[in-house]
């Protein structure tokens, strides 16, 4: 029994690091490091990168012009970037559309998306939230009805990250109101956000930041060919898509990025002179975050080898949230007043956008739910 | 990276399992905590028989060449069964500490006999201040004798061998083998309140015998990682008994005419147990791991620390749901659930308590 990494591994994170090293340009580094969202050219621009390298989509194969990496490697290389901290892959081109293309797209689509969504030339978002459909998605009610032109798209979809700026937009939207079960009667839809009756509206977070927005349909026609596979299948896809943020569901890299910041900063107030009863207690609390961190990383290793059941991956979700959350706080509280200028304040800003990620892509509520049902059995 | 038990632990862990199964059932475990000794005699010999004792002894001196990977399966194994075994004195601590400190003349002399069984040996290191000795040893014409004492000494009373520790004049803190019975060893025996035996012992120039091999300044915190690693193990066990326990409760008790489990308020915090019961599981892992030298994580001394403040404060928060999830039933000393919170208190405080360690996390100035 052993964690060791092979000496291919340890070779290909060695690489990885040195790419990241000589590509990622210092003053993105520094922006992600103060809290700062990458921006659509930030993202355009590392995302060429990558794909210049052959890395754009390190879990497509290799015919798509992926990498073809194997779960080890993607790991490896997500937490790699994270750890930077360089932007990952796309998440809505790379992580998400990309798979469900290659396993359901037309061959039309292929040709048309893959090479584009590699090389971010388009950026796509994801529009699958609803404003009575949040954790109990498959209410949606975006009402895509078919006529002889194509499509047509009415309803409204919500908390769109990216969206302002994005040029395509993924959607489930509901093609047979009358099914028996409401996830059988959805579909998955591309449609171009410059189509006309698409009105995109900011939403600012509490932050003060915008990321998120509101998208409004109103008789959007979309042409049939822009339908992803079957008719009425798309919750498959979406559980299908879902599956493939393994490599990002714990944030590890993340929070380890967060905590080897928060190391920097305690060392840094030490330097300063602060009062070593005052760091005492911080120095403790960021170890054992760290340990709650170097946790779940086994844990994650345990599921991945096949040591730990794979339906304890809510867990990954529901505690990696918290983790990055406790790091994030730690981090806000000990930089103190300074953090709290709302001009120059990003560590305060990071701090309370973080309360999103335990209520983005499943909450924490809906992640326990799962648990409950599928590991203990209870319901 | 490969998490896959060998065909030798597999075996042990198989063997060890149906042991324990068949012979250490709440109800007999509740019958040997009143036979005198405090253990089940007959288990004891056992384990020594499956190759238990002796699975982290070198195979020169009779064992089977294993560390702290078949410590942690062990461990985790009795702490689920609140196992009353002297197995961490002897098998794990004694063993380390003749394995890090005492000659190959001493090793020989006592490694194959605890891998045997035919002896119990207890660790007698911890005082009232966490990480300090008080207690003198003193260099006689017959050899060093010791004087002072050891609170609570775990299976101190019956045991037939105490690795003591005692601060050398100029030579600071050493480890020291003494006969139980020989003169000027008194215990005031007692049993903890998880129904373990143990013992206050007073040295009164008891003769001592230094584990004089090639002994480094780092081999108490060497041997105390060992014993730290294994501890937490047990609560892993005692964890995964609680929560074992409880889930079952919630599938079987009904109130308001419906099961209890179907309560959110209650499947939740269930999920929670869980969360923690692999935590610290994964933790466990890699502590036994980084010890065993077989871990690319690692995360350096500090592991060690952070692992026993973790676990030990999971540990309190699973066993203490379980009984609150339970309800009133939990509360009552002739069902298993309450106990795993005793087991717990008892594995908490050995080695440095969650408060000693997180303390030395943060960096403040040990004793």
């Amino acid at each position: 029994m052993d964690l060791l990494y092979s000496e291919q591994h340890k070779a290909f994170r060695q690489e990885i690091r040195e790419f990241i090293a000589g590509n990622l340009p210092d003053d993105m580094r520094q922006r992600l490091r103060a809290g700062g969202f990458a921006s659509k050219a930030d993202t355009e621009l590392w995302q060429r990168r990558l794909n210049a390298r052959g890395w754009g989509a390190p879990a497509w194969p290799k015919a798509f012009g992926g990498a073809g990496w194997d779960a080890a490697e993607q790991q490896i290389f997500a937490d790699e970037c994270a750890c930077a901290p360089a932007p990952p892959p796309h998440i809505f081109n790379i992580t998400m559309l990309g798979p469900v293309l290659i396993h359901f797209g037309s061959d039309a689509q292929r040709e048309y998306f893959l090479p584009k969504l590699r090389n971010a030339d388009i950026q796509v978002c994801q529009g699958f939230s609803e404003p009575g459909s949040g954790s109990d998605l498959a209410s949606l009610k975006t009402r895509a009805e078919r006529t002889a032109d194509g499509y047509l798209v009415n309803g409204q979809k919500i908390w769109t990250s990216q969206a302002h700026y994005s040029d395509w937009i993924f959607c489930l939207v509901r093609t047979d109101p009358g099914a028996t079960k409401p996830q059988s009667g959805i579909s998955f839809i591309l449609i171009d956000l410059k189509s006309p009756g698409i009105t995109v509206r900011p939403i600012i977070s509490i932050d003060g930041r915008h990321s998120l927005n509101e998208v409004f349909f109103d008789n959007v026609l979309v042409p049939a060919e822009n339908l992803v596979g079957e008719e009425n299948k798309g919750w498959d896809y979406a559980k299908f898509l879902l599956g493939h943020e393994r490599a990002y569901i714990a944030g590890i890299g993340r929070s380890k990025e967060r905590v080897a910041y928060a190391k920097d900063l305690l060392a840094r107030l030490q330097a300063e002179g602060r009062p070593a009863d005052m760091l005492a207690p911080w120095r403790g609390r960021i170890a054992m975050i760290e340990a709650d961190l170097h946790a779940l990383e086994v844990t994650q290793f345990r599921m991945h080898g096949g040591h730990a059941d794979m339906k304890l991956s809510p867990m990954l979700k529901a505690r990696g949230s918290e983790i990055f959350q406790a790091i994030t706080d730690v981090i806000c509280r000990m930089s103190g007043t300074d953090a709290l200028r709302a001009d120059t304040g990003t560590l305060t800003k990071s701090f309370l956008y973080s309360r999103a990620v335990s209520i983005f892509g499943g909450s924490t509520e809906v992640q326990k739910n799962i648990l409950s049902a599928t590991v203990l059995d209870l319901r | 990276m490969n998490l896959q038990l060998n065909d030798v632990q597999q075996q042990l862990l198989d063997s060890l399992t149906r042991l324990l199964g068949r012979e250490y059932s709440f109800e007999k475990r509740q019958q040997y905590v009143t036979d005198d000794n405090g253990h089940s005699a007959e288990t004891w010999r056992t384990l020594a028989e499956l190759g238990v004792l002796g699975a982290a002894i070198p195979e020169a001196f009779g064992g089977f060449g294993g560390d702290a990977v078949d410590e942690m399966l062990v461990s985790q194994a009795l702490g689920r069964c609140l196992s009353l075994e002297p197995y961490h004195g002897t098998a794990v601590m004694a063993a380390a500490a003749l394995g890090a400190a005492g000659s190959e003349q001493q090793k020989a002399k006592l490694l194959p006999r605890i891998a045997q069984g035919d002896v119990s040996v207890a660790w007698a290191h911890g005082e009232a201040v966490p990480g300090g000795v008080s207690v003198q040893a003193a260099a006689g014409v017959e050899g060093w004798c010791v004087f002072g004492s050891k609170p609570c000494v775990i299976h101190g009373a019956g045991s037939d061998y105490l690795v003591v520790s005692a601060q050398v004049p100029d030579s600071g803190v050493r480890l020291f083998l003494v006969n139980g019975h020989s003169v000027g060893v008194q215990r005031d025996s007692y049993r903890l309140i998880d129904g373990t035996p143990a013992a206050d012992v007073r040295f009164d120039g008891a003769q001592a015998e230094l584990l004089d091999g090639d002994a480094g300044s780092a081999v108490i915190e060497r041997v105390l990682a060992l014993g730290i690693s294994a501890a937490c193990a047990e609560m892993v066990g005692a964890m995964q008994g609680a929560y074992a326990l409880t889930v079952d409760y919630l599938k079987t008790r009904k109130q308001f005419g419906r099961l209890i489990g179907a309560n959110q308020a209650l499947q939740h915090r269930a999920v929670d147990m869980l969360a923690a019961l692999e935590q610290s599981r994964s933790l466990s892992l890699s502590l036994a791991l980084a010890l065993a030298g077989r871990n690319d994580l690692a995360t350096g001394p500090e592991q060690v620390h952070a692992a026993k403040v973790y676990i030990g404060q999971t540990a309190r928060q699973v066993t203490q749901e379980a009984i609150q999830m339970h309800g009133g039933i939990g509360m009552t000393e002739e069902y298993a659930v309450g106990h795993y919170l005793r087991r717990v208190l008892v594995l908490d405080q050995l080695h440095g308590d969650t408060r000693y360690h997180l303390g030395c996390l943060e960096g403040r100035p040990r004793h």
